[in-house]
């Protein structure tokens, strides 16, 4: 049973070192508070709501897509995505970002959509007539 | 109400069945009737349970929740059949079915089977039992009422010949920002409805239909596959338990064998066709993107196999004389573990603890949902490792002897233990966001990449040693052609094929050593013994899909280009024209015909666009060119159809007072020109726009960009502006919010040096090239195929009573 233990442990322990390190370093940690986002240099999934009616932009030549996202407490910050409007972005009920705030915008490398669907039920603002 | 009925007894029949089984072990010889009685009528009740629901969806029962939200009138009958796991309340009742039916089988084989069967059922009982609950009226119940909980209906969803009853003004409700109609459908609404005399399912006549992502040929296929999987690997659980409650760990072995592997092939393939599904529905070219709920099933799929690789041992060391065998803990360690990170996958897909993390949407189910999870999963690993616990002294007194360095256990030993290690990466990654964090995906590609390269050498390797001790010279000799061969293959990969990563010239090696090895030993056994061949497909499998994962994922090119209509354009050799697109599948899409010619031979693609009418969104679905060494894979971006603007301009949403800039050039929107209301609302001829302010080199100018209606008939005017080189259209204002969208471009960039009839419609698109990625697929078949031809030598073998 010696051999077995010796094998196992040797693996477990210099894999659990290599997980270790690794962790630390593609670590992202989720930031929902703009305030935070924007003073923090390291990449972050950041939550908010695209704010519609401010300007947003679609740049063709350069194929980057920039809107303003605002956090629950109406933070705002401007970001800048390197790509076209992700599926969904118009009806997505909330996105996140991940990315960086530099240069006084948030460069982000990807965006996910928060849409209400499968498993989701449609929350409709309704109001009566 | 009918379906909940069902339900509810089925689930008395279970715990009835769970009950009489567990006394039957406990010496009570009657009571194995009624337990076999009431687990068939427990199984019973599930198929007819799912039949009402199969049947309510066929006939569009919208009085139904479930049904109202994930189908609809228009759904062809196999989605419509497969909407029943379109959500979380069907998928549970896919599983309850499943496990059901898993139940019965499980139950004939274990009743030839000495005295298995009271024990096995008795476990296996409490898990049927724990999803009937699960389905039942308290909680994720498919058959809840559309009214239970108030519902706000699309008045387009409602029979407008009801609409006009006195009392449906105070339901009404519309929602101002688009205008839609919606009907409050509650209980009151109901027992109105009812004393008028309409039916519910008479006035609610069309329901949401499912998500467009979902609206695939794979959907109607791989989630019973997946939850086939899920549903199997009770059974290893159940059989460990049952070794422990009798305290005997000799039998229990060669019994959960077959089960092991059917249910690892079965979850195995299911998992490797959600791949091929996000692949060829996604669009973003990939078929593995550390999801958590990708990652969430293969991590129970990895344990398994592991202990496919321990139960070996066991079973061989075993064989020749009496005892226990080598590995009994981690035997039932890592079957008990299989089932729990099921159940612990299940909560972190369906409890919404994932909600930020992933791109499938989960909604939160509730507290209640996610406390019975809990309990669920508690209960199981109280169970299980309790009886460990409890077992532990026994477990202990079985000593074997130590195997030797070059010994095939060890090799198995090692090979679980790498495979553990990958899973616990998986399950560290994927959990992380129930604490905050989360990883990047270049946590599990280099994580994985080391463990890969292990994987693949043990893979060759231990098939070239013998049990308990091997001499060190024949495993060289033995050796020689197949590590020969792999040198070769990987120099040639290395001077002709590109690959200079360290990391993965060490993956081909040994992965092209293990195919050697695998195919070697393979084609001896052809001659001879077939039953025998199963490890070998599978390895064979599993290090042809390692080849296909290294040219996929590592060698793929991708490449963003714009296809002016009938300008050939080339990317990666190919040449793709792109020469118009016709309306599919009722007029709902658009397919987009790009022609393909490279070295004389010609192809044609159509990627799809459209807009869904189930989120209005714009849906972009990829067309895939499988050629014998490669795909080429469209993945639609845009369609510029060339009336608004050229490609080089860009569009902006401003507010009124708000400012942005262009080639140099600061624009202020200044003020919005109102259109005549009188003559917006008697349908006459309007127009309407804004005014601009641009500045440039400090000199400023106005300008009017204009949209008019004459005769039904939009008319964009644009303003252009010399001075500053540009062109600004106004595409679309807001009256309340007076936010307007420009479309700005340079003037220029129409100008002399352009051919005047040259088409500005433009086609843009990912374009990308994924070297050997149909040996991701064929791999894995292969693979699913080994684990069921070594099944059936297994399942032969567990007849035999020792």
């Amino acid at each position: 049973m010696k051999n077995k233990y010796i094998f196992g442990g040797i693996i477990i322990a210099v894999f659990l070192v290599l997980m270790g390190y690794l962790f630390t370093q593609s670590n992202i940690e989720y930031a929902d508070d703009f305030a935070v986002v924007k003073t923090s240099s390291k990449t972050v999934k950041a939550t908010g709501s695209w704010v519609k009616e401010k300007h947003y932009e679609i740049n063709k030549e350069d194929k980057t897509f920039s809107f303003i996202l605002a956090d629950q407490n109406g933070n705002e910050m401007k970001v800048i995505y390197d790509g076209t409007i992700p599926n969904n972005f118009e009806t997505a009920k909330s996105v996140v970002v991940t990315g960086k705030y530099q240069n006084g915008y948030f460069h982000a490398k990807d965006i996910l959509t928060k849409c209400p669907s499968k498993y989701e039920e449609q929350n409709t603002k309704t109001s009566g007539i | 109400m009918i379906g909940s009925v069902v339900l509810t007894f089925a689930l008395a029949f279970s715990l009835l069945s769970m009950v009489m089984y567990f006394l039957n072990y406990r010496g009570y010889k009657n009571t194995l009737n009624y337990a076999r009685i009431a687990y068939h009528g427990m199984a019973m009740l599930v198929i007819v349970a799912a039949f009402i629901l199969w049947y309510s969806i066929l006939t569009h029962q919208y009085q139904y929740k479930y049904i109202y939200s994930y189908s609809n009138n228009s759904l062809k009958t196999g989605f419509l059949i497969a909407s029943f796991w379109g959500g979380q309340e069907g998928s549970f009742m896919l599983w309850l079915l499943l496990t059901s039916i898993v139940g019965i089988i499980l139950q004939s084989y274990a009743s030839k089977r000495g005295d298995l069967e009271p024990r096995v059922m008795a476990v296996f009982t409490l898990a049927t039992s724990f999803l009937l609950v699960m389905v039942s009226p308290w909680f994720k119940n498919p058959f809840e009422y559309l009214w239970i909980t108030p519902a706000f209906i699309n008045v387009d969803h409602i029979n407008s010949s009801f609409l006009n009853l006195p009392f449906i003004q105070q339901f009404f409700f519309t929602d101002q920002s688009t205008n839609q109609g919606f009907i409050k459908v509650n209980a009151e609404l109901v027992a109105m409805l009812k004393s008028s005399g309409v039916a519910v399912n008479d006035f609610v006549i069309n329901g949401k239909g499912l998500n467009p992502q979902l609206l695939n040929f794979w959907m109607q296929i791989h989630p019973p596959i997946l939850f086939s999987g899920f549903s199997m690997a009770t059974v290893p659980f159940a059989f460990a338990i049952a070794a422990l409650m009798k305290n005997d760990y000799r039998d229990w072995i060669k019994q959960a064998f077959p089960w092991m592997l059917a249910g690892m092939g079965i979850l195995g393939l299911g998992i490797m066709l959600g791949g091929y599904w996000a692949y060829e529905m996604l669009g973003w070219g990939g078929y593995w993107a550390w999801d958590p709920v990708e990652n969430s099933s293969f991590i129970p799929w990895l344990v398994g196999v592991a202990g496919i690789h321990t139960l070996l041992v066991q079973r061989r060391s075993q064989a020749k004389k009496k005892g226990i065998g080598k590995y009994t803990k981690t035997n039932l360690v890592i079957c008990i573990l299989t089932y729990l990170l099921v159940l612990y996958s299940t909560f972190l897909t369906r409890s919404g603890v994932l909600g930020d993390a992933s791109v499938h949407s989960f909604v939160d189910p509730g507290m209640i949902v996610y406390l019975f999870l809990i309990l669920f999963i508690g209960t199981f690993a109280l169970l299980g490792f309790g009886m460990i616990a409890y077992r532990w002294k026994t477990l202990n007194e079985s000593i074997v002897a130590d195997e030797g360095i070059l010994s095939r256990e060890l090799a198995l030993f090692t090979a679980s233990i790498v495979l553990i290690a990958s899973a616990i990466i998986v399950i560290v990654g994927t959990s992380a966001p129930l604490f905050g964090q989360s990883v990047d995906t270049f946590f599990y590609n280099e994580m994985q990449l080391p463990l890969a390269i292990i994987i693949m050498f043990l893979n060759g390797f231990s098939l070239l040693i013998k049990w308990k001790k091997s001499d060190t010279n024949e495993v060289v000799k033995k050796s020689t052609y197949s590590a020969g061969g792999a040198v070769v293959f990987t120099l040639i990969l290395v001077i002709f094929g590109g690959v200079h990563e360290i990391m993965i010239i060490l993956l081909t090696l040994t992965t092209s050593f293990a195919l050697f090895v695998n195919l070697d030993i393979a084609i001896k056994i052809i001659r001879g013994n077939m039953k025998m061949l199963g490890a070998y497909v599978a390895h064979t499998g599993i290090a042809l899909f390692i080849l296909g994962v290294i040219g996929s994922a590592v060698y793929s090119q991708h490449q963003d280009v714009d296809l002016i209509k009938g300008k050939p354009t080339k990317a990666f050799g190919y040449e793709l024209t792109f020469t118009e697109y016709h309306p599919i599948e009722n007029n709902t899409k658009y397919a987009f015909n790009v022609d393909i010619k490279k070295d004389g031979s010609e192809y044609n693609l159509k990627p799809i666009m459209y807009i869904s009418e189930f989120n209005n969104s714009l849906v972009r679905e990829p067309a895939i060119l499988t050629l014998p060494t490669r795909d080429l894979y469209l993945s639609p971006l845009g369609y510029d159809d060339g009336n608004q603007s050229n490609a080089n301009g860009k569009s902006v949403s401003v507010a009124l007072g708000s400012e942005f800039d262009f080639n140099n050039a600061k624009i202020k929107y200044t003020e919005f020109i109102r259109p005549d209301i009188s003559a917006m609302q008697s349908g006459g001829n309007i127009q309407m726009g804004t005014k601009l302010t641009v500045s440039k080199d400090n000199k400023s100018y106005e300008i009017i960009p204009m949209i008019k209606r004459e005769g039904g008939q939009f008319e964009y005017v644009a303003a252009e502006l010399q001075e500053a080189n540009l062109k600004i259209e106004v595409k679309k204002i807001d009256p309340g919010s007076e936010q307007a969208e420009f479309i700005v471009s340079k003037l220029n960039d129409n100008g002399a040096d352009k051919i005047v009839n040259e088409s500005n419609e433009v086609l843009t698109l990912t374009a990308s090239i994924k070297p050997f990625i149909s040996l991701v697929w064929i791999g894995v078949l292969i693979m699913v195929f080994g684990f069921f031809i070594s099944m059936a030598r297994r399942l032969k073998e567990s007849m035999i009573i020792s």
